[in-house]
């Protein structure tokens, strides 16, 4: 059977870039929360180090995958007229930029690098991840954007 | 708001600051009055934390040919020696030669976070004359005849582990490398020591070592040195177990090197001096960075045995810094706020009570500092030389 597919622009011999890219930040904004609960319940320094080592990571990798993601958003009509399209970018880039601010909230020392903003951050990051993240799936599932007609 | 938003470089971190901070007292700085900051009673702001801390680099240009610091009527200044590899800290021998202790930053503090390798970045942008393989030495000027240039011009002693503090007591020469007191012989008229030093006491150098500067001075009986050991890090970001027995001044025992906690909450404590008429002793003291560009001063003190002066859990007496966790509420009531506030980001690391009849009366009895002055505020606060007379 043949269908046509909304078409994924910024792609490697067919491959999507943007899928390939986007569990690394997911994952390390995950993680973030995670350590910054545990230094939050222990004062222990190590886990709002690596709270901070995550976010940066994740950050950048992500801005990269944001980068892919919104050339595919750009380069076909199709994909922009899929009903996850729009808040599925919206909310990733706002993500983005609370991930973003949170990079620098953490850098200041002790205490205040996660209580109370860089926790209520990083909780905000991870709950819009979840909504943005389930439209992104089915954008590529239901909509089968990138997928091969 | 326009002000802050009218500065290029920051534009972005100034920016989100101040739409996020309630406050707007980085954009306030240029109106804050620095001479409020400095005497007995210091105006403090509220605290304030920032995306990206207002900062300003001084780039390194070094004196242009005759070019000289300004200095007050009645005073003249002349440069007693150049080519030297960082020097940090002078001391005077009895004999009139001056030692000149060259001496860098042991370098071993390890990157635990991002922040680490930005801040490497911008301090290797203000220091001058980083990474010699020259300094960490003690360099001896001797001007025989008095018109103020030396006719010596000696390395006194070579292969030090950042040294900082130098005390002389009868024929003992003690030197406070960053992780031990070094006890060597010196003879008057000594130009340079060969003889190997023996460890007197060891001090907390590394692990990371991030201040490292060990300040010395002898009580005037010649029984007890006093050691000011700097706290590693800014405020406890390291971890409260890399704090042990910091941010203090040790009393050693010259005869037995048996050491105790004379005084302890400060921060980074320099230029220990016992002020000549009370007999006190009195240190000046690096506040804490990262509350805002007016916080917290630094300040000179007299340091009463077993005092507790706040770091890390509050300045100034009992106000609290909210990045120290856990709290010790009993320990800040305890707090002894300190004598005299310098103005905050001055960076004091020398000390010195004037008690000769070279210069003018008025500097008699009185204290004179030295401010390296430093980067964390957007105008420059420092680099310069104080005087705070004293009276009774």
């Amino acid at each position: 059977m043949d269908v046509e597919h909304p078409r994924s622009t910024a792609s490697i011999l067919g491959h999507p870039v943007h899928p390939l890219l986007v569990p690394f930040p997911i994952v390390c904004f995950i993680g973030t929360l995670l350590t910054d609960l545990a230094y939050w319940g222990t004062a222990d320094i190590m886990w709002s180090n690596f709270s901070s080592w995550l976010l940066s990571a994740g950050v950048i990798v992500g801005w990269f995958a944001g980068i892919a993601g919104l050339i595919d958003f750009a380069g076909d009509r199709r994909v922009r007229a899929q009903r996850p399209a729009w808040p599925h970018a919206i909310g990733n880039v706002v993500a983005l930029i609370l991930a973003t601010i949170n990079v620098f909230v953490h850098t200041h020392d002790a205490w205040t690098s996660v209580v109370p903003w860089g926790l209520t951050l990083s909780v905000a990051v991870v709950l819009i991840l979840l909504v943005t993240g389930w439209l992104g799936g089915s954008l590529v599932y239901r909509h089968g954007v990138g997928v091969k007609s | 708001m326009t002000k802050c938003l009218s500065r290029p470089p920051r534009l972005l971190g100034v920016a989100l600051t101040c739409a996020l901070t309630a406050g707007l007292a980085a954009c306030n700085e240029d109106t804050f009055d620095v001479e409020s900051q400095i005497g007995p009673n210091p105006v403090l702001p509220a605290p304030q934390q920032y995306l990206f801390p207002p900062m300003k680099l001084a780039s390194v240009v070094g004196w242009k040919e005759g070019e000289k610091p300004s200095v007050p009527q009645g005073l003249k200044v002349e440069a007693l020696a150049t080519g030297l590899e960082h020097p940090r800290s002078l001391y005077v021998l009895p004999n009139g030669d001056i030692l000149v202790v060259e001496s860098e930053s042991p370098g071993i503090e390890p990157i635990r976070r991002p922040k680490n390798l930005v801040m490497n970045f911008i301090e290797s942008m203000v220091t001058g004359g980083g990474g010699s393989k020259k300094s960490n030495r003690i360099t001896l000027l001797r001007d025989a005849n008095g018109d103020g240039k030396p006719d010596t011009h000696t390395i006194f002693l070579d292969h030090l582990n950042s040294p900082f503090g130098v005390a002389l007591v009868g024929s003992d020469l003690y030197v406070a490398n960053t992780d031990a007191i070094m006890r060597y012989t010196y003879n008057t008229g000594d130009t340079t020591i060969t003889g190997p030093g023996t460890q007197l006491t060891p001090l907390p150098g590394g692990p990371i070592d991030h201040h490292w500067t060990k300040s010395l001075v002898a009580s005037p009986d010649g029984k007890l040195l006093y050691v000011g050991v700097g706290s590693n890090s800014n405020i406890t970001e390291n971890g409260m177990q890399a704090e042990k027995n910091r941010a203090a001044i040790w009393e050693v025992e010259r005869a037995t090197g048996r050491w105790r906690t004379f005084a302890d909450g400060l921060r980074n404590p320099n230029g220990l001096s016992f002020e000549p008429q009370s007999g006190a002793l009195w240190a000046v003291v690096n506040e804490r960075d990262e509350l805002g560009p007016n916080l917290v001063p630094d300040y000179m003190t007299s340091v009463k045995d077993g005092g507790f002066y706040g770091w890390p859990y509050s300045y100034y007496g009992q106000h609290v810094d909210p990045r120290v966790q856990p709290p010790l509420p009993d320990l800040v009531a305890k707090a002894i706020a300190p004598d005299y506030a310098l103005s905050s980001h001055v960076a004091p690391l020398g000390l010195a009570f004037y008690t000769a009849e070279a210069l003018p009366a008025q500097y008699k009895g009185g204290a004179f500092v030295g401010e390296h002055g430093s980067w964390d505020r957007q105008r420059f606060n420092g680099y310069k030389v104080v005087f705070v007379p004293f009276r009774d």
